[in-house]
């Protein structure tokens, strides 16, 4: 029962994280008038378009210019600009907090949907593509290297990787990428510089198939580069860590094997923070995307979330995708919760 | 726990990472306040994103230093200005001023372009007559340009003062007295037979180059030495020129190149230098204060403060970042402050749940119950018993989170959602990414406001590295 209590008091917190950044985006954008603002330009923008369009045939211009009047009251009332922020704010929670995303203004799903859940869902398997992709190369090295590197500490491969990983922490990913699209695409022309697939894209699956691959191994690249320094250092300390404790050096006077001990006494018990470990650097990798995905023109939740801030930024958009960035990381961290009760027992029993 | 503060800094100057790390840094500072001392303030908007500085400068175009390269000899962008009369006429009240700008061109190339400009102009009554001639290596001399400055207006008096708040400045190639001169010179010459129409597009090069045989306007350029001569001819002896200038565009330029807009990359890459340490290092401070204070409070005082300090800490470590900073400077505008203010708003949540669990084994020790003991307040307690046992693992945190804070700017930057009034490297590789410099390979503009980046962000990741063993003695037993 005392993991229930746990996961269910988790839960309680990431809905709640969800709830206060939904409110706050809500209020900053009312009480700074924006909201007003962008409302009024819509308006605005609804009005002299149909102003043009009745122009032609409408002889009377006062008659004209008070059906426009009507219309635009009729817009004010549907938009709730007459109300307060405040009076409109509970709605769009409530709206937003049950997946009702609305539409946006001007983007559109490639089937020409401009739901913003149509959008969000054609958008956020190209992004997981690249997430995961990436996240299990990041896994594989950091776990082989960092293990590696923790029986040899001290040693010269041990301070070189050190030094390794400091340079993949300070590198910004969209530079990466940059530099591997200089070096790679313009360079030595082997790679394509950006984008999904090549124009016009391949006939056949597998041909397309191969096109996306060729597509994804920079991004993946990037990905991998800037992530997995931190993390194979993570796991280098960590091991490190257990391998002094007393459990291991018994381990050792019964006279186990040394994989034998680096499997069940070190690696065993330093197994959730590694995953942990692994799981940030996924949630971290999520804001990330926004740059790498706007770096090599790739068509997922990243640059979805560029493109509704750039230009004219549409208002509902942008509350819709925070959220969803919001939901995406409460989730990977659910998930996090959960995994760490089923690898660390002490979680578990003692609740 | 029993790490100090000055045993950390002890083992940062130890480790030969550490020092790696101090050596940066203090190469970041020191060209820091060399910046502060050398740069006005409002270097962003005075000079940066104002075109009017960058007018003369090639657009685009490589360092100058690439010429050491085998295969490259690109032209080099020079500046000739005038100082001292080279010879002064006087004939009655009429005093004529020469000035001789010489310059050897021995590249194999054309220049981008020349300009001409004057600096202010003063003069009685009648305006000076001002020419501008070239002294070619192959023996002739071409008068390129007569100008004079437009006289007294209906109601103006004297002395007129002229290009003092609108400088003059021509490009030569685009007058056709400039054009025609050089047509005749090489007709007269070299037995062309050029028009002023054939050498619309081809001015530079026939200042600067030889006819080719064959038809059309072809050059070839002409190697050696060149003198621009300046005259100007005052009708008054109390009449002045304060100077001028002859700039030949280069195929290279300065230290670091130039931007589209002609932009020294230099002078902007300097000035980024202490910016990101301004912004690494104020968001970190704050962010270190916040968190420690909260974390002492929350795990000192318990009880109410203790659980909503907590709730408060796991849902502001559970909001992504990056979108909402995104957010938050569309909606707030872009402002520096802005930027950090909300970086550290969303940062302090990791170092106060660090913190707190460390009071919460402090708070029950000797040292704290002794203090209590002695009628110490709750404040004192806090302020001068348990935050100097945390004091170390503080100031890691600082500089851990100082690159993150460096880092995250750029990347807002990158987005083009920096402050314009300051210009940061990020900025610097937006413009040059927005504007394709990444597929044409323009690698001075992107590679080293990218590499600084790294650098200054490498600088406090070493030293984070360096000190991790005073936090964590079990690292240390091991080196």
């Amino acid at each position: 029962m005392a993991l229930v209590r746990t996961l269910s008091l988790r839960a309680a917190t990431l809905l709640g994280v969800l709830l206060t950044v939904l409110v706050l985006l809500v209020v900053t954008l009312g009480s700074t008038g924006f909201s007003d603002r962008i409302l009024t330009a819509v308006i605005n923008e609804e009005i002299r378009a149909l102003r043009t369009a009745q122009a032609t045939q409408a002889r009377d211009t006062d008659a004209l210019e008070e059906a426009l009047e009507v219309r635009r009251q009729e817009l004010i009332e549907f938009y709730d600009l007459d109300k307060a922020w405040w009076e409109r704010m509970p709605a769009t929670v409530f709206r937003v907090i049950t997946l009702d995303l609305g539409e946006a203004r001007t983007l559109r799903s490639s089937e020409g949907s401009r739901r913003v859940s149509d959008i969000v869902l054609e958008r956020l398997p190209n992004t997981a593509i690249l997430l995961t992709t990436s996240l299990v190369i990041t896994a594989v090295i950091g776990l082989a290297v960092g293990v590696k590197m923790a029986t040899r500490v001290g040693t010269r491969l041990d301070r070189t990787v050190s030094f390794g990983a400091a340079i993949s922490f300070a590198l910004p990913a969209w530079w990466t990428g940059i530099l591997l699209i200089l070096l790679l695409s313009f360079q030595f022309n082997i790679l394509p510089s950006g984008g999904m697939f090549s124009t016009p894209p391949p006939e056949g699956d597998i041909a397309r198939f191969f096109d996306l691959l060729k597509h994804a191994i920079l991004p993946i690249i990037t990905l991998v580069l800037v992530s997995v320094g931190p993390y194979l250092y993570a796991v280098r300390t960590m091991t490190l860590n257990v391998a002094q404790e007393d459990h291991v050096l018994v381990a050792r006077a019964k006279g186990l094997a040394e994989s034998a001990v680096m499997r069940q006494h070190i690696l065993r018990v330093a197994a959730p923070p590694i995953v942990t470990g692994l799981i940030l650097s996924l949630v971290g990798s999520l804001g990330g995307s926004i740059l790498v995905e706007t770096v090599f023109n790739w068509n997922g939740m990243g640059r979805l979330y560029f493109e509704a801030v750039a230009g004219t930024p549409d208002e509902g958009l942008i509350v819709a995708l925070t959220f969803i960035f919001t939901l995406m990381y409460v989730v990977a961290r659910f998930v996090l919760e959960v995994l760490y009760l089923l690898l660390d027992p002490r979680v578990r029993y003692s609740g | 726990m029993n790490a100090t503060f000055s045993g950390a800094v002890r083992v940062l100057v130890g480790s030969s990472i550490g020092k790696a790390g101090l050596i940066l840094l203090g190469f970041l500072v020191a060209v820091s306040v060399w910046v502060l001392v050398t740069y006005p303030l409002d270097f962003g908007t005075r000079e940066w994103s104002n075109p009017a500085v960058w007018a003369d400068n090639p657009k685009a175009v490589p360092p100058t230093w690439t010429n050491i390269f085998p295969g490259s000899d690109n032209v080099a962008h020079a500046t000739l200005t005038t100082s001292e009369p080279y010879d002064v006429r006087t004939a009655g009240s009429v005093t004529a001023e020469t000035y001789r700008l010489p310059l050897a061109h021995n590249f194999d190339g054309f220049p981008t372009f020349i300009s001409f400009s004057l600096e202010p102009v003063t003069f009685q009554g009648r305006p000076p007559l001002i020419t501008l001639t070239l002294e070619r290596p192959d023996g002739g001399t071409v008068r390129l340009l007569q100008h004079v400055p437009s006289g007294g207006r209906d109601g103006e008096t004297g002395p007129f003062v002229r290009y003092l708040d609108n400088p003059y400045r021509i490009l030569l190639s685009t007058e056709e007295t400039f054009r025609s001169a050089l047509a005749d010179y090489h007709n007269e010459r070299y037995g062309t037979d050029l028009g002023e129409r054939d050498l619309r597009g081809f001015g530079d090069q026939a200042a600067f180059g030889t006819p080719v045989a064959g038809d059309g306007a072809a050059f070839e350029p002409l190697q050696g030495e060149y003198t621009f001569v300046v005259t100007a001819t005052f009708a008054d002896e109390n009449d002045s020129m304060e100077g001028a200038k002859v700039v030949i565009g280069g195929d290279v330029f300065g230290g670091m190149g130039s931007d589209s807009q002609g932009r020294d990359l230099f002078v902007g890459l300097l000035f980024g230098f202490p910016v990101a340490l301004f912004i690494g290092l104020l968001a970190s401070t704050l962010t270190t204060a916040i968190g420690a204070s909260l974390g002492i409070m929350s795990g000192y005082l318990g009880g109410w403060v203790d659980t909503a300090i907590q709730r408060l800490a796991d849902v502001v470590a559970n909001v992504p970042l990056l979108p909402i900073l995104i957010f938050m400077v569309i909606v707030l505008g872009s402002n520096l402050l802005l930027i950090i203010l909300v970086l550290v708003a969303f940062s302090w949540p990791g170092l106060t749940i660090l913190i707190r669990s460390m009071v919460l084994q402090l708070r029950s020790g000797q040292l704290v119950e002794a203090t209590k003991a002695l009628g110490a307040s709750q404040r004192r307690v806090m302020i001068r018993h348990i935050f100097p046992q945390t004091a170390p693992y503080v100031f890691a945190q600082m500089i851990f989170f100082t690159p993150a804070a460096i880092l995250a700017e750029a990347g807002l930057s990158f987005l083009g959602l920096g402050d314009p009034s300051i210009p940061t490297w990020g900025q610097i590789l937006e413009q040059g990414f927005r504007t394709g410099a990444v597929y044409v390979g323009y690698w001075w503009w992107v590679l080293p406001p990218g590499l600084l980046i790294v650098l200054t962000a490498m600088a406090f990741v070493l030293l984070a590295l360096a000190i991790e063993p005073v936090l964590n003695p079990r690292l240390r037993t091991m080196r």
